[in-house]
Protein backbone atom coordinates (compact mmCIF):
# COMPACT_ATOMS: atom_id res chain seq x y z
CA UNK A 1 0.00 0.00 0.00
CA UNK A 2 1.04 3.51 -0.57
CA UNK A 3 -0.25 6.76 0.84
CA UNK A 4 -0.18 10.28 -0.28
CA UNK A 5 -1.10 13.25 0.28
CA UNK A 6 -2.23 16.07 -1.96
CA UNK A 7 -0.33 19.70 -0.10
CA UNK A 8 -2.59 21.77 -2.45
CA UNK A 9 -5.37 20.47 -0.65
CA UNK A 10 -4.56 19.60 2.96
CA UNK A 11 -5.29 22.78 5.26
CA UNK A 12 -4.40 21.30 8.17
CA UNK A 13 -7.50 20.01 9.92
CA UNK A 14 -4.86 17.57 11.78
CA UNK A 15 -7.34 14.68 12.11
CA UNK A 16 -4.68 11.89 10.38
CA UNK A 17 -1.61 12.75 12.59
CA UNK A 18 -4.13 12.65 15.39
CA UNK A 19 -6.17 9.47 14.57
CA UNK A 20 -2.64 7.82 13.16
CA UNK A 21 0.46 9.16 14.12
CA UNK A 22 2.64 5.88 12.56
CA UNK A 23 1.86 6.94 9.50
CA UNK A 24 1.49 10.70 9.64
CA UNK A 25 3.31 13.30 10.99
CA UNK A 26 3.06 17.42 11.38
CA UNK A 27 5.36 20.39 10.05
CA UNK A 28 5.02 23.60 11.38
CA UNK A 29 1.50 25.16 10.34
CA UNK A 30 -0.13 21.44 11.54
CA UNK A 31 -0.13 20.46 7.71
CA UNK A 32 0.43 16.62 7.15
CA UNK A 33 3.73 15.43 6.07
CA UNK A 34 4.20 11.36 5.21
CA UNK A 35 7.39 10.45 6.07
CA UNK A 36 6.99 7.30 4.62
CA UNK A 37 4.48 6.85 1.62
CA UNK A 38 4.79 2.81 1.83
CA UNK A 39 3.08 1.55 4.44
CA UNK A 40 4.07 -1.88 5.63
CA UNK A 41 1.03 -3.92 6.31
CA UNK A 42 0.80 -3.69 9.99
CA UNK A 43 -0.12 0.53 9.87
CA UNK A 44 -2.53 -0.08 6.51
CA UNK A 45 -5.82 -0.31 8.48
CA UNK A 46 -4.34 3.17 10.50
CA UNK A 47 -3.49 4.80 7.15
CA UNK A 48 -7.20 4.03 6.13
CA UNK A 49 -8.28 5.79 9.46
CA UNK A 50 -6.21 8.78 8.60
CA UNK A 51 -7.40 9.07 4.68
CA UNK A 52 -11.39 8.21 5.76
CA UNK A 53 -11.05 11.21 8.47
CA UNK A 54 -9.92 14.28 6.06
CA UNK A 55 -12.24 16.19 5.33
CA UNK A 56 -10.78 17.95 2.19
CA UNK A 57 -10.19 14.42 0.72
CA UNK A 58 -6.26 15.00 0.34
CA UNK A 59 -5.20 11.44 1.36
CA UNK A 60 -5.15 8.62 -0.77
CA UNK A 61 -4.51 5.51 -1.06
CA UNK A 62 -3.07 3.38 -3.63
CA UNK A 63 -3.43 -0.54 -2.97
CA UNK B 1 -22.17 34.38 12.89
CA UNK B 2 -24.96 33.72 10.95
CA UNK B 3 -28.76 34.27 11.34
CA UNK B 4 -30.80 31.58 10.38
CA UNK B 5 -33.97 32.94 8.75
CA UNK B 6 -37.56 31.45 8.52
CA UNK B 7 -38.24 29.44 6.27
CA UNK B 8 -41.78 28.22 6.33
CA UNK B 9 -43.01 30.51 3.74
CA UNK B 10 -41.15 29.40 0.86
CA UNK B 11 -43.93 27.76 -1.70
CA UNK B 12 -42.03 24.33 -1.55
CA UNK B 13 -41.88 24.09 1.95
CA UNK B 14 -45.13 21.67 3.40
CA UNK B 15 -46.52 24.32 5.97
CA UNK B 16 -47.32 23.18 9.50
CA UNK B 17 -45.10 20.07 9.56
CA UNK B 18 -41.93 21.49 11.76
CA UNK B 19 -41.56 24.34 14.30
CA UNK B 20 -38.61 26.28 14.04
CA UNK B 21 -37.40 25.06 17.03
CA UNK B 22 -33.53 26.30 17.53
CA UNK B 23 -33.40 23.52 20.05
CA UNK B 24 -33.83 20.45 16.57
CA UNK B 25 -32.28 22.46 13.70
CA UNK B 26 -31.58 18.87 12.23
CA UNK B 27 -35.12 18.52 11.28
CA UNK B 28 -34.66 22.29 9.11
CA UNK B 29 -32.15 20.80 7.51
CA UNK B 30 -33.58 17.53 6.43
CA UNK B 31 -36.35 19.70 4.94
CA UNK B 32 -34.00 22.45 2.90
CA UNK B 33 -31.99 19.51 1.22
CA UNK B 34 -35.23 18.08 0.25
CA UNK B 35 -37.38 20.42 -1.19
CA UNK B 36 -34.84 23.72 -1.35
CA UNK B 37 -31.45 22.44 -1.19
CA UNK B 38 -30.56 26.62 -2.49
CA UNK B 39 -33.29 29.04 -0.76
CA UNK B 40 -32.97 32.40 -1.00
CA UNK B 41 -34.24 34.35 2.05
CA UNK B 42 -34.19 38.09 2.92
CA UNK B 43 -31.88 38.10 6.14
CA UNK B 44 -29.50 34.94 5.60
CA UNK B 45 -29.08 35.78 1.91
CA UNK B 46 -28.83 32.59 -0.35
CA UNK B 47 -28.45 29.41 1.71
CA UNK B 48 -26.95 26.27 0.56
CA UNK B 49 -27.90 23.37 2.07
CA UNK B 50 -26.45 20.20 0.17
CA UNK B 51 -23.03 18.73 1.60
CA UNK B 52 -21.60 18.73 -1.90
CA UNK B 53 -22.56 22.06 -2.73
CA UNK B 54 -20.94 23.08 1.05
CA UNK B 55 -17.61 21.36 0.46
CA UNK B 56 -17.55 23.25 -3.16
CA UNK B 57 -18.29 26.54 -1.42
CA UNK B 58 -15.50 25.93 1.04
CA UNK B 59 -13.22 24.47 -1.80
CA UNK B 60 -13.45 27.58 -3.76
CA UNK B 61 -12.71 30.35 -1.74
CA UNK B 62 -11.97 32.82 -4.65
CA UNK B 63 -15.49 32.69 -5.38
CA UNK B 64 -16.94 32.18 -2.30
CA UNK B 65 -15.54 35.08 -0.54
CA UNK B 66 -15.47 35.67 3.09
CA UNK B 67 -14.39 39.29 2.61
CA UNK B 68 -16.12 42.33 3.95
CA UNK B 69 -19.19 41.86 1.63
CA UNK B 70 -20.09 39.13 2.81
CA UNK B 71 -20.38 40.07 6.22
CA UNK B 72 -19.45 43.47 8.31
CA UNK B 73 -19.31 43.22 12.02
CA UNK B 74 -18.64 46.57 13.44
CA UNK B 75 -15.05 46.30 11.58
CA UNK B 76 -13.67 48.92 9.60
CA UNK B 77 -10.98 47.05 8.19
CA UNK B 78 -11.26 43.08 6.73
CA UNK B 79 -10.70 40.93 9.65
CA UNK B 80 -7.50 39.25 9.64
CA UNK B 81 -6.82 36.33 8.25
CA UNK B 82 -10.53 35.80 7.28
CA UNK B 83 -11.66 38.65 5.54
CA UNK B 84 -8.38 38.62 3.32
CA UNK B 85 -8.65 36.50 -0.35
CA UNK B 86 -6.32 34.66 -1.52
CA UNK B 87 -3.26 34.45 -2.67
CA UNK B 88 -2.48 37.45 -0.17
CA UNK B 89 -4.41 35.10 2.61
CA UNK B 90 -1.45 32.73 3.14
CA UNK B 91 1.19 34.86 4.23
CA UNK B 92 -1.03 35.80 7.31
CA UNK B 93 -1.72 31.73 7.93
CA UNK B 94 1.99 30.59 7.93
CA UNK B 95 2.40 33.41 10.57
CA UNK B 96 -0.69 32.43 12.82
CA UNK B 97 -1.05 28.38 11.71
CA UNK B 98 2.12 27.87 13.90
CA UNK B 99 0.61 29.27 17.14
CA UNK B 100 -2.76 27.21 16.91
CA UNK B 101 -1.47 23.64 15.59
CA UNK B 102 -1.76 20.76 17.64
CA UNK B 103 1.44 20.87 19.02
CA UNK B 104 1.65 24.11 20.51
CA UNK B 105 -1.86 24.61 22.24
CA UNK B 106 -0.82 20.74 23.82
CA UNK B 107 1.05 23.04 25.69
CA UNK B 108 -2.40 24.12 27.46
CA UNK B 109 -3.53 21.02 28.39
CA UNK B 110 -2.47 21.42 32.02
CA UNK B 111 -3.93 25.17 32.12
CA UNK B 112 -7.33 24.24 30.86
CA UNK B 113 -7.35 21.23 32.72
CA UNK B 114 -6.99 23.39 36.48
CA UNK B 115 -9.53 25.77 35.27
CA UNK B 116 -12.06 23.23 34.22
CA UNK B 117 -11.56 21.98 38.19
CA UNK B 118 -11.74 25.71 39.68
CA UNK B 119 -14.80 26.12 37.70
CA UNK B 120 -16.34 22.59 38.76
CA UNK B 121 -15.02 23.19 42.43
CA UNK B 122 -17.18 26.91 42.61
CA UNK B 123 -20.24 24.65 41.95
CA UNK B 124 -20.14 20.98 42.52
CA UNK B 125 -21.74 21.17 46.21
CA UNK B 126 -24.31 22.72 45.41
CA UNK B 127 -25.59 19.65 43.39
CA UNK B 128 -26.75 21.81 40.52
CA UNK B 129 -25.88 24.45 38.15
CA UNK B 130 -26.60 26.78 35.26
CA UNK B 131 -23.64 25.60 33.33
CA UNK B 132 -23.76 28.32 30.80
CA UNK B 133 -22.19 31.05 33.16
CA UNK B 134 -20.86 28.54 35.76
CA UNK B 135 -18.63 26.69 32.76
CA UNK B 136 -19.49 27.35 29.22
CA UNK B 137 -18.63 30.77 29.48
CA UNK B 138 -15.47 31.01 31.92
CA UNK B 139 -13.68 28.62 30.09
CA UNK B 140 -13.03 29.91 27.31
CA UNK B 141 -13.11 33.25 27.80
CA UNK B 142 -10.33 32.97 30.72
CA UNK B 143 -8.44 30.45 27.76
CA UNK B 144 -8.56 33.60 25.54
CA UNK B 145 -7.14 36.40 28.06
CA UNK B 146 -4.45 34.07 29.26
CA UNK B 147 -3.28 33.07 25.79
CA UNK B 148 -3.18 36.80 24.98
CA UNK B 149 -1.36 37.72 27.74
CA UNK B 150 -4.50 40.46 28.89
CA UNK B 151 -5.65 40.91 32.49
CA UNK B 152 -7.88 38.41 33.81
CA UNK B 153 -10.11 41.74 35.70
CA UNK B 154 -10.71 42.33 31.76
CA UNK B 155 -13.39 39.25 31.51
CA UNK B 156 -16.40 40.99 32.18
CA UNK B 157 -15.45 43.93 29.48
CA UNK B 158 -14.62 41.19 26.94
CA UNK B 159 -17.84 39.93 27.37
CA UNK B 160 -19.74 42.58 26.68
CA UNK B 161 -17.19 43.68 23.42
CA UNK B 162 -18.26 40.10 22.18
CA UNK B 163 -22.37 40.39 22.76
CA UNK B 164 -23.14 43.79 21.56
CA UNK B 165 -21.12 42.45 18.24
CA UNK B 166 -22.36 38.92 17.95
CA UNK B 167 -25.99 40.03 19.64
CA UNK B 168 -27.06 43.21 20.29
CA UNK B 169 -29.81 43.64 22.18
CA UNK B 170 -32.28 45.74 19.50
CA UNK B 171 -34.38 44.38 17.30
CA UNK B 172 -33.98 47.75 15.13
CA UNK B 173 -31.83 47.23 12.51
CA UNK B 174 -30.07 50.65 12.37
CA UNK B 175 -29.33 50.70 16.24
CA UNK B 176 -27.86 46.95 15.83
CA UNK B 177 -25.37 48.67 12.95
CA UNK B 178 -24.60 51.26 15.37
CA UNK B 179 -24.13 48.87 18.66
CA UNK B 180 -21.87 46.76 16.54
CA UNK B 181 -19.82 49.96 14.52
CA UNK B 182 -19.86 51.50 18.29
CA UNK B 183 -18.10 48.62 19.91
CA UNK B 184 -16.02 48.05 16.96
CA UNK B 185 -14.16 51.37 17.80
CA UNK B 186 -13.83 50.37 21.52
CA UNK B 187 -12.25 46.66 20.58
CA UNK B 188 -9.70 48.61 18.66
CA UNK B 189 -9.22 51.10 21.32
CA UNK B 190 -8.58 48.38 23.68
CA UNK B 191 -5.70 46.19 21.93
CA UNK B 192 -4.34 50.12 20.58
CA UNK B 193 -3.77 50.34 24.49
CA UNK B 194 -2.54 47.32 25.34
CA UNK B 195 0.27 46.90 22.34
CA UNK B 196 1.25 50.53 22.89
CA UNK B 197 2.11 49.38 26.51
CA UNK B 198 3.90 46.26 24.66
CA UNK B 199 5.65 48.35 22.78
CA UNK B 200 7.07 50.05 26.05
CA UNK B 201 7.32 46.83 28.10
CA UNK B 202 7.47 43.42 25.98
CA UNK B 203 6.51 40.16 27.73
CA UNK B 204 6.54 36.72 26.90
CA UNK B 205 2.73 36.41 25.19
CA UNK B 206 1.14 36.22 21.78
CA UNK B 207 0.71 40.43 21.43
CA UNK B 208 4.59 41.14 22.11
CA UNK B 209 5.08 38.37 19.53
CA UNK B 210 2.86 40.04 17.06
CA UNK B 211 4.47 42.95 17.49
CA UNK B 212 7.86 41.09 16.57
CA UNK B 213 6.75 39.03 14.38
CA UNK B 214 8.09 38.72 10.40
CA UNK B 215 5.83 38.39 7.51
CA UNK B 216 7.84 37.71 4.48
CA UNK B 217 10.63 40.15 5.64
CA UNK B 218 8.10 42.81 6.79
CA UNK B 219 7.12 43.84 10.34
CA UNK B 220 3.00 43.35 10.49
CA UNK B 221 1.56 47.07 10.80
CA UNK B 222 -0.59 48.15 13.80
CA UNK B 223 -3.61 47.87 11.81
CA UNK B 224 -2.78 44.39 10.90
CA UNK B 225 -2.14 43.06 14.62
CA UNK B 226 -5.72 45.16 15.76
CA UNK B 227 -7.16 43.30 12.50
CA UNK B 228 -6.21 39.93 13.53
CA UNK B 229 -6.95 40.65 17.72
CA UNK B 230 -10.74 41.79 16.34
CA UNK B 231 -11.40 38.30 15.01
CA UNK B 232 -9.79 36.47 17.72
CA UNK B 233 -12.01 38.13 20.43
CA UNK B 234 -14.90 37.26 18.21
CA UNK B 235 -14.08 33.81 16.72
CA UNK B 236 -12.26 32.26 20.13
CA UNK B 237 -14.60 33.01 22.43
CA UNK B 238 -18.41 32.40 21.38
CA UNK B 239 -18.09 29.74 19.57
CA UNK B 240 -16.09 27.41 22.37
CA UNK B 241 -19.20 28.40 24.92
CA UNK B 242 -21.84 27.51 22.33
CA UNK B 243 -19.85 23.90 21.36
CA UNK B 244 -19.36 22.87 25.18
CA UNK B 245 -22.73 24.23 25.80
CA UNK B 246 -24.15 21.86 22.90
CA UNK B 247 -22.32 18.76 23.46
CA UNK B 248 -23.54 18.91 27.47
CA UNK B 249 -26.77 19.59 26.59
CA UNK B 250 -26.97 16.56 24.01
CA UNK B 251 -25.40 13.95 26.86
CA UNK B 252 -27.38 15.32 29.42
CA UNK B 253 -30.54 14.51 27.44
CA UNK B 254 -29.26 11.19 26.52
CA UNK B 255 -28.02 9.33 29.71
CA UNK B 256 -27.01 6.21 27.86
CA UNK B 257 -24.30 8.00 25.90
CA UNK B 258 -23.49 10.32 28.82
CA UNK B 259 -23.01 6.88 30.62
CA UNK B 260 -20.33 5.38 27.76
CA UNK B 261 -18.53 8.57 28.30
CA UNK B 262 -17.98 7.58 31.82
CA UNK B 263 -17.66 4.10 31.59
CA UNK B 264 -14.92 4.37 28.78
CA UNK B 265 -13.43 7.86 29.17
CA UNK B 266 -11.16 6.58 25.51
CA UNK B 267 -14.61 7.62 24.06
CA UNK B 268 -14.31 11.51 24.58
CA UNK B 269 -12.44 12.16 21.61
CA UNK B 270 -14.76 10.17 19.03
CA UNK B 271 -17.55 11.93 21.16
CA UNK B 272 -16.27 15.72 20.52
CA UNK B 273 -16.09 15.10 16.83
CA UNK B 274 -19.12 13.14 16.37
CA UNK B 275 -21.21 16.14 18.68
CA UNK B 276 -19.15 18.88 16.94
CA UNK B 277 -21.20 16.73 13.65
CA UNK B 278 -24.37 16.44 14.97
CA UNK B 279 -24.48 19.84 16.71
CA UNK B 280 -22.63 22.13 14.55
CA UNK B 281 -22.50 24.89 17.06
CA UNK B 282 -21.59 27.38 13.94
CA UNK B 283 -24.39 26.38 11.98
CA UNK B 284 -23.47 28.55 8.95
CA UNK B 285 -20.68 31.06 7.39
CA UNK B 286 -21.68 33.75 5.53
CA UNK B 287 -19.89 34.32 1.79
CA UNK B 288 -20.29 36.59 -1.19
CA UNK B 289 -20.13 35.15 -4.73
CA UNK B 290 -17.22 37.22 -6.81
CA UNK B 291 -18.51 35.97 -10.04
CA UNK B 292 -21.58 34.07 -11.51
CA UNK B 293 -21.43 30.54 -10.95
CA UNK B 294 -23.78 27.69 -10.93
CA UNK B 295 -24.60 25.74 -7.89
CA UNK B 296 -26.79 22.78 -7.79
CA UNK B 297 -28.13 23.41 -11.18
CA UNK B 298 -28.98 27.35 -10.00
CA UNK B 299 -27.44 30.25 -10.89
CA UNK B 300 -25.59 32.35 -8.23
CA UNK B 301 -25.02 36.37 -9.46
CA UNK B 302 -21.83 37.82 -8.72
CA UNK B 303 -22.50 39.85 -5.45
CA UNK B 304 -24.75 37.26 -3.99
CA UNK B 305 -24.36 37.13 0.03
CA UNK B 306 -24.49 33.36 0.93
CA UNK B 307 -24.80 30.98 3.97
CA UNK B 308 -23.26 28.25 3.34
CA UNK B 309 -24.79 25.63 6.09
CA UNK B 310 -21.98 23.65 7.05
CA UNK B 311 -24.63 21.95 9.59
CA UNK B 312 -27.09 20.52 7.07
CA UNK B 313 -23.71 19.26 5.14
CA UNK B 314 -22.93 17.34 8.48
CA UNK B 315 -25.95 15.23 8.24
CA UNK B 316 -26.08 14.85 4.65
CA UNK B 317 -26.42 11.00 3.93
CA UNK B 318 -24.08 11.93 0.77
CA UNK B 319 -21.23 12.94 3.16
CA UNK B 320 -22.37 10.78 6.36
CA UNK B 321 -24.23 7.17 5.91
CA UNK B 322 -26.57 7.23 8.96
CA UNK B 323 -26.61 10.69 9.33
CA UNK B 324 -29.51 10.42 12.42
CA UNK B 325 -27.03 8.41 14.56
CA UNK B 326 -24.86 9.62 17.01
CA UNK B 327 -21.86 6.94 16.85
CA UNK B 328 -19.02 8.23 18.96
CA UNK B 329 -17.08 5.62 17.44
CA UNK B 330 -17.75 6.93 14.12
CA UNK B 331 -15.20 5.11 11.55
CA UNK B 332 -15.17 7.63 8.80
CA UNK B 333 -16.25 11.35 10.04
CA UNK B 334 -15.36 14.30 7.93
CA UNK B 335 -17.44 16.67 8.99
CA UNK B 336 -16.74 20.44 8.59
CA UNK B 337 -17.91 21.95 11.64
CA UNK B 338 -14.84 23.82 11.92
CA UNK B 339 -15.52 24.80 7.86
CA UNK B 340 -12.85 23.99 5.65
CA UNK B 341 -10.72 24.85 2.85
CA UNK B 342 -8.30 28.01 3.21
CA UNK B 343 -10.59 29.31 5.51
CA UNK B 344 -10.75 26.09 8.04
CA UNK B 345 -11.40 27.61 11.23
CA UNK B 346 -7.50 28.93 12.57
CA UNK B 347 -8.47 28.16 16.50
CA UNK B 348 -9.86 24.61 15.50
CA UNK B 349 -7.19 22.19 18.07
CA UNK B 350 -7.32 24.78 20.89
CA UNK B 351 -11.14 23.95 20.72
CA UNK B 352 -10.94 20.23 20.29
CA UNK B 353 -8.25 20.76 23.28
CA UNK B 354 -10.76 22.53 25.53
CA UNK B 355 -14.08 21.03 24.16
CA UNK B 356 -12.05 17.18 25.45
CA UNK B 357 -10.46 18.16 28.56
CA UNK B 358 -14.12 20.04 29.77
CA UNK B 359 -15.53 16.98 29.22
CA UNK B 360 -13.11 14.44 30.58
CA UNK B 361 -13.10 16.60 33.76
CA UNK B 362 -16.87 17.09 34.08
CA UNK B 363 -17.44 13.00 33.18
CA UNK B 364 -15.52 12.36 36.14
CA UNK B 365 -16.37 15.22 38.74
CA UNK B 366 -20.42 14.97 38.29
CA UNK B 367 -20.58 11.29 36.01
CA UNK B 368 -24.56 11.45 36.83
CA UNK B 369 -25.26 15.08 35.49
CA UNK B 370 -29.32 15.44 33.88
CA UNK B 371 -31.13 18.20 32.60
CA UNK B 372 -32.70 19.94 36.29
CA UNK B 373 -36.02 18.10 36.69
CA UNK B 374 -38.80 20.88 35.69
CA UNK B 375 -36.66 22.88 33.29
CA UNK B 376 -35.36 22.77 30.17
CA UNK B 377 -32.43 24.27 28.00
CA UNK B 378 -32.38 26.91 25.70
CA UNK B 379 -30.77 27.28 22.51
CA UNK B 380 -29.94 30.74 20.77
CA UNK B 381 -30.61 30.85 16.73
CA UNK B 382 -27.84 31.94 14.81
CA UNK B 383 -24.46 30.36 16.59
CA UNK B 384 -26.30 27.53 18.27
CA UNK B 385 -25.80 28.46 21.90
CA UNK B 386 -27.13 27.06 24.81
CA UNK B 387 -27.87 29.93 26.98
CA UNK B 388 -29.76 28.59 29.73
CA UNK B 389 -28.30 25.08 30.46
CA UNK B 390 -29.96 24.30 34.14
CA UNK B 391 -27.99 20.88 35.01
CA UNK B 392 -28.84 18.74 38.40
CA UNK B 393 -26.42 15.74 40.01
CA UNK B 394 -25.27 14.58 42.93
CA UNK B 395 -22.93 16.67 44.86
CA UNK B 396 -19.79 14.35 46.59
CA UNK B 397 -20.50 13.13 50.12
Amino acid sequence: MKVRVDTDLCVGHGRCYVLADDVFEADDRGHCLIPNEDVPPDLEEKARVGEQNCPEHAISIEE
Amino acid sequence: MSEMEPVSETPEMPTGQFDLDPAKPQAIYDMLREHSPILRTELGGTMIARHEDVEFALRHAEVFSSDMDAISIGNVRPLIPLQINPPDHVKYRRLLDPLFAPKQVALLENDVRKLSNQLIDDFIDRGECEFNSAFAIPLPCTVFLRLLGLPLEDLDLFLGFKDNIIRPETKDQTEYQRIQAETGQEIYAYFDKVLDERERQPRDDMLTGFLEADVDGNRLTREDILDICYLFLLAGLDTVTASVGCMVSYLAQHPDQRQRLVDDPSQIPGAVEELLRWETPVPGVPRVATEDVELCGERIEAGERITVLLGSANIDERGFPQPDDVDFERPANRHLAFGGGVHRCLGSHLARLELRVALEQLHERIPDYSIKPGEEPKYTMGIRAVDYLPLAFTPPS
